[in-house]
Protein backbone atom coordinates (compact mmCIF):
# COMPACT_ATOMS: atom_id res chain seq x y z
CA UNK A 1 0.00 0.00 0.00
CA UNK A 2 1.25 3.54 -0.74
CA UNK A 3 2.24 5.59 2.28
CA UNK A 4 2.73 9.24 3.12
CA UNK A 5 5.55 10.08 5.50
CA UNK A 6 5.18 13.43 7.27
CA UNK A 7 8.83 13.81 8.25
CA UNK A 8 8.50 16.93 10.42
CA UNK A 9 6.03 15.27 12.79
CA UNK A 10 7.31 11.74 12.26
CA UNK A 11 3.83 10.49 11.33
CA UNK A 12 3.29 7.90 8.64
CA UNK A 13 -0.06 7.14 7.03
CA UNK A 14 -0.75 4.13 4.86
CA UNK A 15 -3.31 4.74 2.14
CA UNK A 16 -6.19 2.37 1.56
CA UNK A 17 -8.52 2.36 -1.42
CA UNK A 18 -7.87 3.04 -5.09
CA UNK A 19 -8.60 6.76 -5.32
CA UNK A 20 -5.97 9.46 -4.96
CA UNK A 21 -6.30 11.30 -1.64
CA UNK A 22 -6.04 14.96 -0.75
CA UNK A 23 -2.79 15.55 1.15
CA UNK A 24 -4.15 18.08 3.64
CA UNK A 25 -7.27 16.01 4.32
CA UNK A 26 -5.07 13.05 5.23
CA UNK A 27 -2.89 15.27 7.41
CA UNK A 28 -5.90 16.65 9.30
CA UNK A 29 -7.63 13.29 9.70
CA UNK A 30 -4.53 11.60 11.08
CA UNK A 31 -3.29 14.61 13.06
CA UNK A 32 0.00 14.86 11.22
CA UNK A 33 0.69 18.46 12.19
CA UNK A 34 0.81 20.20 8.79
CA UNK A 35 0.00 23.87 9.53
CA UNK A 36 -2.96 25.23 7.60
CA UNK A 37 -5.47 28.03 7.71
CA UNK A 38 -7.68 28.20 4.66
CA UNK A 39 -8.71 25.38 2.36
CA UNK A 40 -8.67 27.28 -0.91
CA UNK A 41 -5.02 27.51 -1.94
CA UNK A 42 -5.17 31.12 -0.87
CA UNK A 43 -3.02 31.61 2.22
CA UNK A 44 -0.14 29.23 1.49
CA UNK A 45 0.19 28.25 5.15
CA UNK A 46 0.10 24.55 4.25
CA UNK A 47 3.08 24.57 1.87
CA UNK A 48 5.20 21.46 2.16
CA UNK A 49 8.56 20.48 0.69
CA UNK A 50 8.28 17.26 -1.27
CA UNK A 51 11.41 15.32 -0.36
CA UNK A 52 10.49 12.12 -2.17
CA UNK A 53 7.72 10.95 -4.46
CA UNK A 54 6.94 14.04 -6.54
CA UNK A 55 5.80 11.73 -9.34
CA UNK A 56 3.02 10.42 -7.06
CA UNK A 57 1.39 13.86 -6.84
CA UNK A 58 -1.28 15.46 -9.01
CA UNK A 59 -0.14 18.21 -11.34
CA UNK A 60 -0.25 21.73 -9.81
CA UNK A 61 -3.64 23.40 -10.11
CA UNK A 62 -4.23 27.01 -11.17
CA UNK A 63 -4.42 28.40 -7.64
CA UNK A 64 -1.33 26.51 -6.56
CA UNK A 65 0.67 27.79 -9.53
CA UNK A 66 -0.43 31.35 -8.81
CA UNK A 67 0.18 31.14 -5.06
CA UNK A 68 3.51 29.35 -4.98
CA UNK A 69 5.18 30.90 -8.01
CA UNK A 70 8.90 30.14 -7.90
CA UNK A 71 8.51 27.94 -4.81
CA UNK A 72 6.86 25.34 -7.03
CA UNK A 73 10.10 24.84 -8.94
CA UNK A 74 11.95 24.50 -5.63
CA UNK A 75 9.88 21.44 -4.73
CA UNK A 76 7.11 23.01 -2.65
CA UNK A 77 3.43 22.11 -2.96
CA UNK A 78 0.27 23.27 -1.22
CA UNK A 79 -1.13 20.33 0.74
CA UNK A 80 -4.73 21.48 0.25
CA UNK A 81 -4.36 21.50 -3.54
CA UNK A 82 -2.46 18.24 -3.94
CA UNK A 83 -3.65 14.67 -4.44
CA UNK A 84 -1.46 11.66 -3.69
CA UNK A 85 -1.57 8.18 -5.19
CA UNK A 86 1.82 6.70 -4.21
CA UNK A 87 4.69 6.87 -1.73
CA UNK A 88 5.56 10.43 -0.69
CA UNK A 89 7.70 12.12 1.95
CA UNK A 90 7.03 15.74 2.90
CA UNK A 91 8.36 18.21 5.47
CA UNK A 92 7.69 21.79 6.52
CA UNK A 93 8.67 24.52 8.95
CA UNK A 94 6.44 23.92 12.01
CA UNK A 95 6.28 27.68 12.68
CA UNK A 96 5.46 28.75 9.14
CA UNK A 97 2.72 31.31 8.55
CA UNK A 98 0.84 32.34 5.44
CA UNK A 99 3.02 33.35 2.50
CA UNK A 100 2.41 37.03 3.00
CA UNK A 101 -0.01 39.34 4.68
CA UNK A 102 -0.46 41.36 1.52
CA UNK A 103 -2.37 38.57 -0.12
CA UNK A 104 -5.34 39.13 -2.39
CA UNK A 105 -7.58 38.18 0.54
CA UNK A 106 -6.06 40.85 2.77
CA UNK A 107 -6.33 43.44 0.02
CA UNK A 108 -9.95 42.51 -0.62
CA UNK A 109 -10.84 42.81 3.06
CA UNK A 110 -9.15 46.18 3.30
CA UNK A 111 -11.18 47.37 0.31
CA UNK A 112 -14.43 46.09 1.81
CA UNK A 113 -13.97 47.47 5.30
CA UNK A 114 -12.33 50.74 4.38
CA UNK A 115 -14.98 51.24 1.73
CA UNK A 116 -17.70 50.60 4.31
CA UNK A 117 -16.12 53.09 6.70
CA UNK A 118 -15.88 55.72 3.99
CA UNK A 119 -19.54 55.44 3.12
CA UNK A 120 -20.82 55.25 6.72
CA UNK B 1 -29.65 0.18 26.02
CA UNK B 2 -27.69 1.76 23.18
CA UNK B 3 -24.06 2.60 23.82
CA UNK B 4 -21.92 5.38 22.44
CA UNK B 5 -20.19 4.28 19.24
CA UNK B 6 -16.43 4.57 19.06
CA UNK B 7 -15.10 7.24 16.71
CA UNK B 8 -14.23 4.58 14.15
CA UNK B 9 -17.66 2.92 14.35
CA UNK B 10 -19.42 6.27 14.22
CA UNK B 11 -17.43 7.50 11.21
CA UNK B 12 -18.12 4.26 9.36
CA UNK B 13 -21.84 4.57 10.14
CA UNK B 14 -21.87 8.15 8.80
CA UNK B 15 -20.10 7.07 5.62
CA UNK B 16 -22.42 4.09 5.19
CA UNK B 17 -25.46 6.37 5.57
CA UNK B 18 -24.55 8.00 2.24
CA UNK B 19 -23.95 4.77 0.34
CA UNK B 20 -26.33 4.15 -2.53
CA UNK B 21 -27.69 7.69 -2.48
CA UNK B 22 -24.68 9.78 -3.51
CA UNK B 23 -25.42 12.66 -5.87
CA UNK B 24 -22.51 11.73 -8.14
CA UNK B 25 -24.59 8.75 -9.23
CA UNK B 26 -27.80 10.68 -9.97
CA UNK B 27 -28.94 10.96 -13.59
CA UNK B 28 -27.96 14.62 -14.03
CA UNK B 29 -24.47 13.95 -12.66
CA UNK B 30 -23.97 10.90 -14.86
CA UNK B 31 -25.21 12.68 -17.98
CA UNK B 32 -22.81 15.53 -17.14
CA UNK B 33 -19.80 13.31 -16.49
CA UNK B 34 -20.33 11.31 -19.68
CA UNK B 35 -20.56 14.34 -21.95
CA UNK B 36 -24.28 14.20 -22.75
CA UNK B 37 -25.32 17.70 -21.67
CA UNK B 38 -25.39 20.97 -23.58
CA UNK B 39 -24.61 24.46 -22.33
CA UNK B 40 -28.23 25.39 -21.83
CA UNK B 41 -28.57 22.45 -19.41
CA UNK B 42 -25.64 23.80 -17.40
CA UNK B 43 -27.28 27.21 -17.40
CA UNK B 44 -30.41 25.75 -15.79
CA UNK B 45 -28.23 23.84 -13.32
CA UNK B 46 -26.45 27.06 -12.29
CA UNK B 47 -29.76 28.92 -11.91
CA UNK B 48 -30.86 26.25 -9.45
CA UNK B 49 -27.57 25.58 -7.73
CA UNK B 50 -27.21 29.22 -6.78
CA UNK B 51 -30.28 28.97 -4.56
CA UNK B 52 -28.99 25.87 -2.82
CA UNK B 53 -25.37 26.96 -2.18
CA UNK B 54 -25.86 30.72 -2.23
CA UNK B 55 -27.24 30.79 1.33
CA UNK B 56 -24.61 28.32 2.65
CA UNK B 57 -23.04 30.95 4.88
CA UNK B 58 -26.54 31.74 6.19
CA UNK B 59 -27.10 28.09 7.07
CA UNK B 60 -23.74 27.98 8.83
CA UNK B 61 -24.51 31.18 10.69
CA UNK B 62 -27.57 29.56 12.25
CA UNK B 63 -25.42 26.62 13.34
CA UNK B 64 -22.80 29.03 14.66
CA UNK B 65 -25.38 30.78 16.81
CA UNK B 66 -26.56 27.43 18.20
CA UNK B 67 -23.03 26.31 19.10
CA UNK B 68 -22.02 26.89 22.74
CA UNK B 69 -19.12 29.25 23.36
CA UNK B 70 -17.24 26.39 25.03
CA UNK B 71 -16.99 24.57 21.68
CA UNK B 72 -14.39 26.93 20.29
CA UNK B 73 -13.08 24.51 17.66
CA UNK B 74 -16.52 24.02 16.16
CA UNK B 75 -17.29 27.75 16.17
CA UNK B 76 -13.95 28.56 14.56
CA UNK B 77 -14.51 25.99 11.83
CA UNK B 78 -17.95 27.36 11.03
CA UNK B 79 -16.66 30.93 10.91
CA UNK B 80 -13.73 29.94 8.69
CA UNK B 81 -16.10 28.09 6.37
CA UNK B 82 -18.39 31.12 6.12
CA UNK B 83 -15.39 33.38 5.48
CA UNK B 84 -14.16 31.17 2.66
CA UNK B 85 -17.58 31.10 1.04
CA UNK B 86 -17.86 34.85 1.01
CA UNK B 87 -14.67 36.82 1.55
CA UNK B 88 -11.37 34.97 1.42
CA UNK B 89 -11.05 35.35 -2.33
CA UNK B 90 -13.61 35.56 -5.12
CA UNK B 91 -17.06 35.11 -3.63
CA UNK B 92 -18.07 31.55 -4.42
CA UNK B 93 -21.42 32.58 -5.84
CA UNK B 94 -19.59 34.97 -8.19
CA UNK B 95 -17.62 32.02 -9.53
CA UNK B 96 -20.90 30.18 -10.06
CA UNK B 97 -22.36 33.16 -11.90
CA UNK B 98 -19.22 33.37 -14.05
CA UNK B 99 -19.85 29.77 -15.11
CA UNK B 100 -23.54 30.49 -15.71
CA UNK B 101 -22.66 33.42 -17.96
CA UNK B 102 -20.34 31.18 -19.96
CA UNK B 103 -23.36 28.92 -20.46
CA UNK B 104 -25.53 31.74 -21.80
CA UNK B 105 -27.32 32.69 -18.58
CA UNK B 106 -26.95 35.99 -16.74
CA UNK B 107 -26.49 37.27 -13.19
CA UNK B 108 -30.10 38.46 -13.20
CA UNK B 109 -31.44 35.07 -14.22
CA UNK B 110 -29.26 33.23 -11.69
CA UNK B 111 -30.23 35.48 -8.81
CA UNK B 112 -33.95 35.37 -9.61
CA UNK B 113 -35.55 32.78 -7.26
CA UNK B 114 -38.39 32.28 -9.74
CA UNK B 115 -35.95 30.30 -11.89
CA UNK B 116 -35.44 27.46 -9.45
CA UNK B 117 -37.55 24.32 -9.59
CA UNK B 118 -39.63 22.95 -6.72
CA UNK B 119 -37.07 20.41 -5.55
CA UNK B 120 -34.40 23.10 -5.26
CA UNK B 121 -36.79 25.13 -3.13
CA UNK B 122 -37.29 22.04 -0.99
CA UNK B 123 -33.56 21.44 -0.55
CA UNK B 124 -32.98 25.06 0.38
CA UNK B 125 -35.80 24.93 2.91
CA UNK B 126 -34.49 21.69 4.42
CA UNK B 127 -31.05 23.27 4.83
CA UNK B 128 -32.49 26.33 6.58
CA UNK B 129 -34.74 24.27 8.85
CA UNK B 130 -32.02 21.82 9.82
CA UNK B 131 -29.48 24.54 10.52
CA UNK B 132 -31.96 26.57 12.54
CA UNK B 133 -33.62 23.84 14.58
CA UNK B 134 -31.15 21.01 15.18
CA UNK B 135 -28.38 20.55 17.74
CA UNK B 136 -25.20 22.03 16.25
CA UNK B 137 -23.50 18.63 15.87
CA UNK B 138 -26.56 17.22 14.10
CA UNK B 139 -26.82 20.23 11.81
CA UNK B 140 -23.10 19.99 11.03
CA UNK B 141 -23.58 16.32 10.20
CA UNK B 142 -26.44 17.17 7.86
CA UNK B 143 -24.93 20.10 6.00
CA UNK B 144 -21.20 19.50 6.13
CA UNK B 145 -20.95 15.70 6.21
CA UNK B 146 -24.15 14.80 4.35
CA UNK B 147 -23.98 17.55 1.71
CA UNK B 148 -20.65 19.41 1.57
CA UNK B 149 -18.38 16.41 1.98
CA UNK B 150 -19.90 14.85 -1.16
CA UNK B 151 -18.74 17.73 -3.34
CA UNK B 152 -15.21 16.49 -4.19
CA UNK B 153 -16.53 13.11 -5.32
CA UNK B 154 -19.11 14.82 -7.56
CA UNK B 155 -16.87 17.44 -9.12
CA UNK B 156 -13.90 15.13 -9.54
CA UNK B 157 -16.07 13.28 -12.05
CA UNK B 158 -17.56 16.39 -13.64
CA UNK B 159 -14.59 18.77 -13.90
CA UNK B 160 -12.32 16.88 -16.33
CA UNK B 161 -14.94 16.75 -19.06
CA UNK B 162 -15.81 20.42 -18.49
CA UNK B 163 -12.28 21.60 -19.38
CA UNK B 164 -11.51 18.92 -21.93
CA UNK B 165 -11.32 20.63 -25.37
CA UNK B 166 -12.90 17.49 -26.81
CA UNK B 167 -15.53 17.52 -24.06
CA UNK B 168 -17.51 20.61 -23.09
CA UNK B 169 -14.52 22.89 -23.74
CA UNK B 170 -14.87 25.43 -20.92
CA UNK B 171 -11.79 27.41 -19.93
CA UNK B 172 -10.06 26.97 -16.57
CA UNK B 173 -11.28 30.42 -15.61
CA UNK B 174 -14.93 29.76 -16.52
CA UNK B 175 -14.96 26.52 -14.53
CA UNK B 176 -13.00 27.69 -11.48
CA UNK B 177 -16.06 27.18 -9.26
CA UNK B 178 -15.65 23.42 -9.62
CA UNK B 179 -11.88 23.17 -9.27
CA UNK B 180 -11.99 25.31 -6.13
CA UNK B 181 -14.60 23.11 -4.47
CA UNK B 182 -12.87 19.85 -5.31
CA UNK B 183 -10.10 20.81 -2.93
CA UNK B 184 -11.71 23.15 -0.39
CA UNK B 185 -14.57 20.80 0.41
CA UNK B 186 -12.13 17.97 1.07
CA UNK B 187 -10.89 19.98 4.03
CA UNK B 188 -14.31 21.31 5.05
CA UNK B 189 -15.71 17.78 4.93
CA UNK B 190 -12.91 16.36 7.03
CA UNK B 191 -13.23 19.07 9.66
CA UNK B 192 -16.98 18.48 9.65
CA UNK B 193 -16.44 14.82 10.41
CA UNK B 194 -14.11 15.71 13.27
CA UNK B 195 -16.60 18.11 14.84
CA UNK B 196 -19.42 15.60 14.59
CA UNK B 197 -17.26 12.81 16.03
CA UNK B 198 -16.24 14.99 18.95
CA UNK B 199 -19.52 16.69 19.83
CA UNK B 200 -22.16 14.05 19.10
CA UNK B 201 -21.30 12.31 22.34
CA UNK B 202 -24.48 10.44 23.29
CA UNK B 203 -26.18 7.47 21.58
CA UNK B 204 -29.19 9.65 20.75
CA UNK B 205 -27.11 12.39 19.17
CA UNK B 206 -25.07 9.87 17.20
CA UNK B 207 -28.18 8.18 15.84
CA UNK B 208 -29.69 11.54 14.96
CA UNK B 209 -26.51 12.45 13.07
CA UNK B 210 -26.61 9.21 11.11
CA UNK B 211 -30.26 9.81 10.22
CA UNK B 212 -29.71 13.38 9.01
CA UNK B 213 -26.68 12.39 6.96
CA UNK B 214 -28.94 9.84 5.26
CA UNK B 215 -31.65 12.50 4.84
CA UNK B 216 -29.15 15.01 3.46
CA UNK B 217 -27.77 12.54 0.95
CA UNK B 218 -31.35 11.69 -0.08
CA UNK B 219 -32.16 15.37 -0.49
CA UNK B 220 -29.11 16.06 -2.64
CA UNK B 221 -29.74 12.97 -4.76
CA UNK B 222 -33.38 13.94 -5.27
CA UNK B 223 -32.38 17.53 -6.12
CA UNK B 224 -29.86 16.34 -8.70
CA UNK B 225 -32.31 13.85 -10.21
CA UNK B 226 -34.99 16.55 -10.40
CA UNK B 227 -32.65 18.70 -12.49
CA UNK B 228 -32.45 15.91 -15.04
CA UNK B 229 -36.16 15.26 -14.98
CA UNK B 230 -37.02 18.95 -15.34
CA UNK B 231 -34.45 20.21 -17.83
CA UNK B 232 -32.78 17.28 -19.58
CA UNK B 233 -35.35 14.54 -19.97
CA UNK B 234 -37.40 16.59 -22.45
CA UNK B 235 -34.29 16.59 -24.70
CA UNK B 236 -32.67 13.22 -24.01
CA UNK B 237 -35.47 11.07 -22.62
CA UNK B 238 -35.16 8.76 -19.61
CA UNK B 239 -31.61 8.31 -18.37
CA UNK B 240 -30.07 4.95 -19.14
CA UNK B 241 -26.56 4.19 -17.96
CA UNK B 242 -24.35 2.89 -20.75
CA UNK B 243 -22.42 -0.17 -19.57
CA UNK B 244 -18.68 0.32 -19.27
CA UNK B 245 -18.72 4.11 -19.63
CA UNK B 246 -16.16 5.71 -17.35
CA UNK B 247 -14.49 9.05 -17.10
CA UNK B 248 -11.00 10.01 -15.90
CA UNK B 249 -10.33 11.31 -12.40
CA UNK B 250 -9.58 14.98 -12.16
CA UNK B 251 -5.89 14.33 -11.53
CA UNK B 252 -5.53 13.19 -15.14
CA UNK B 253 -6.29 16.69 -16.37
CA UNK B 254 -5.44 18.90 -13.41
Amino acid sequence: MPRIFFRTSGREVELTGDDAVNLLRVAIRHECGVPWRCASGNCGTDRVLVEEGADSLSRPRKRERERLGDLLGMGYRLACQTYVDGDVTVSWDPDQKSLDEDSRAAERLKRIWLGAADSA
Amino acid sequence: MAEVLSNEQFRTALEDAMQGREAKDASFSRAWATGKLERHHFARWAENHYHYVGPFADYLAYIYANTPDSCTDAKDFLLQNMYEEELSDDRHTDLLIRFAEACGSSRERVEDPRNMCAMTRGLQGWCYATAFREHFAVATAALVVGLESQVPSIYRKQYPVLVDPDGYGFTEDESEFFDLHITSDEVHGERGYQIVLEHADTPDLQQRCIEVVRDGADMRFAYTKALYDTYVRPDLGEWHEEPGVTNPPVEALA
